[in-house]
């Protein structure tokens, strides 16, 4: 079992997230939304496993390269 | 009300039926009556930009407004006005310096917990820039449009909501053009005819145009090019240096690309300026010689030309109307919403300029 880290690729606010903490992820289903510059952009699930830590609320503001959730595959 | 939907990238929009909400205190319900189709559409048509899916794209248009929230006083049933996608919230640290386009607020969107503003049944249709201008009614936040005159045609009015504003914005304040100076704009689809445009307005010397379409050339020369260069000769740096002697005081990219973002940068003279206008898909790297920065050449970006769209805009009306700003050119093709994918893939070709949807 490895521990994926899931990361922001931009800079924005948090607007929705849309799992928690023990939900059954699919790759690329969506995580949360991120708002940047007004575009609503997904955070996908890089792989398949069960979310392990979400580390972000919505409305958060987030940088470029931020560890946003973790997964376990 | 009918409505464009992309639910997928790269897969054919199609017309479906979609619910609009109410409008809550502070939103605007407006019928547009004409719809610009714009190369950055193009971007998250086909995923090079992500985007939530489903989503309505179109945020370039004019239209009329219907119905308006408790608290909206700016705008009444009736008015004229142009949306804009740089919707500002009028108190953050971007919005009180003066630069309302970067304002990043989040209070222009519904938040998480309400309804969307669009919807199908029980299913949240993403808003694009909060406007999605590819339907028969846009709900938008009232920081979301400007009234304009009411003699001012729509199809005009509507390339004000982006093409316009994001290239004579970044020559009027971005770049903040000097007069006499020398410029390249290197893409001419309606951004950079916009920006070449608002070179000649800002009173530039020289203005050259690069383009690799004939046909888009010859229109730059109709707005205010005064020297043109074909790029498919695969030299318009050394084209543009030789003819300007030493390189250009302000150059503008208005494509998107790496190679012609780089090149707008080796096209300076010494102490001049690159402003990148284009949308260059997140993850790609532009590489620049460290030495030029000795010669204290720049580069910047530019977003929806740096506006403050509700000022900025009822001047470029006046400007069209006083013959100034040269919009008639700008426009291939009228269209039905039902063309909206033929038209993206007309765009997608770089040969026409740019089609308007034309809503009944």
């Amino acid at each position: 079992m490895t521990l994926e880290r899931v990361e922001s690729e931009i800079t924005g606010n948090v607007w929705k997230i849309e799992v928690k903490p023990g939900d059954k992820v699919e790759a690329e289903d969506v995580i949360m939304i991120l708002e940047s510059m007004k575009m609503e952009i997904p955070v996908e699930a890089p792989c398949a496993g069960t979310i392990k830590e979400i580390l972000v609320s919505e409305e958060d503001a987030v940088d470029e390269d931020q560890v946003l959730a973790t997964i376990e595959s | 009300m009918k409505a464009a939907v992309l639910r997928e990238a790269n897969i054919p929009m199609e017309i479906e039926e979609v619910q609009i909400s109410k409008p809550g205190p502070r939103e605007v319900l407006v019928r547009p009556i004409a719809a610009g189709v714009c190369h950055s559409d193009l971007h998250f048509m086909d995923g090079s930009y992500p985007y939530m899916l489903p989503t309505i794209l179109g945020h370039e248009s004019a239209g009329v407004v219907e119905q308006v929230g408790s608290d909206v006083t700016y705008v009444k049933k009736g008015d004229h006005v142009i949306t804009c996608l740089s919707a500002f919230c009028g108190h953050c640290n971007k919005c009180l310096t003066g630069h309302l386009s970067l304002c990043n607020s989040p209070e222009v969107s519904r938040k998480a917990e309400e309804a969307p503003r669009i919807a199908q049944g029980s299913d949240t249709i993403h808003q694009f820039l909060n406007l999605s201008s590819f339907a028969e009614l846009m709900l938008i936040h009232e920081h979301a449009l400007v009234k304009v005159r009411e003699d001012m045609p729509m199809d005009r009015a509507a390339l004000i909501g982006c093409s316009t504003t994001t290239g004579v914005g970044a020559v009027f304040h971005t770049a903040k053009v000097e007069p006499g100076s020398t410029v390249a704009v290197i893409g001419c689809g309606g951004v950079g005819l916009a920006a070449i445009n608002g070179a000649a307005l800002a009173g530039a010397a020289r203005i050259i145009a690069v383009d690799m379409v004939d046909s888009k050339l010859e229109l730059a020369k109709s707005v205010g090019a005064t020297d043109i260069v074909n790029a498919s000769s695969g030299n318009a740096v050394g084209e543009v240096i030789e003819m300007t002697q030493g390189g250009c005081d302000y150059t503008f990219e208005a494509i998107g690309l790496k190679a012609t973002a780089e090149q707008s940068f080796q096209m300076l003279c010494p102490g001049g300026v690159a402003t990148i206008i284009g949308m260059i898909p997140p993850g790609t790297m532009v590489e620049l010689q460290g030495v030029d920065f000795l010669s204290e050449k720049k580069i910047q970006g530019s977003n929806m030309g740096s506006n403050r769209f509700r000022v900025d805009m009822p001047r470029f009306v006046d400007f069209y109307l006083d013959g100034k700003l040269h919009l008639d050119q700008m426009i291939s093709k009228h269209i039905k919403l039902n063309e909206i994918n033929e038209a993206l893939t007309a765009l997608k070709s770089g040969q026409e300029a740019r089609h308007i949807i034309m809503f009944d």
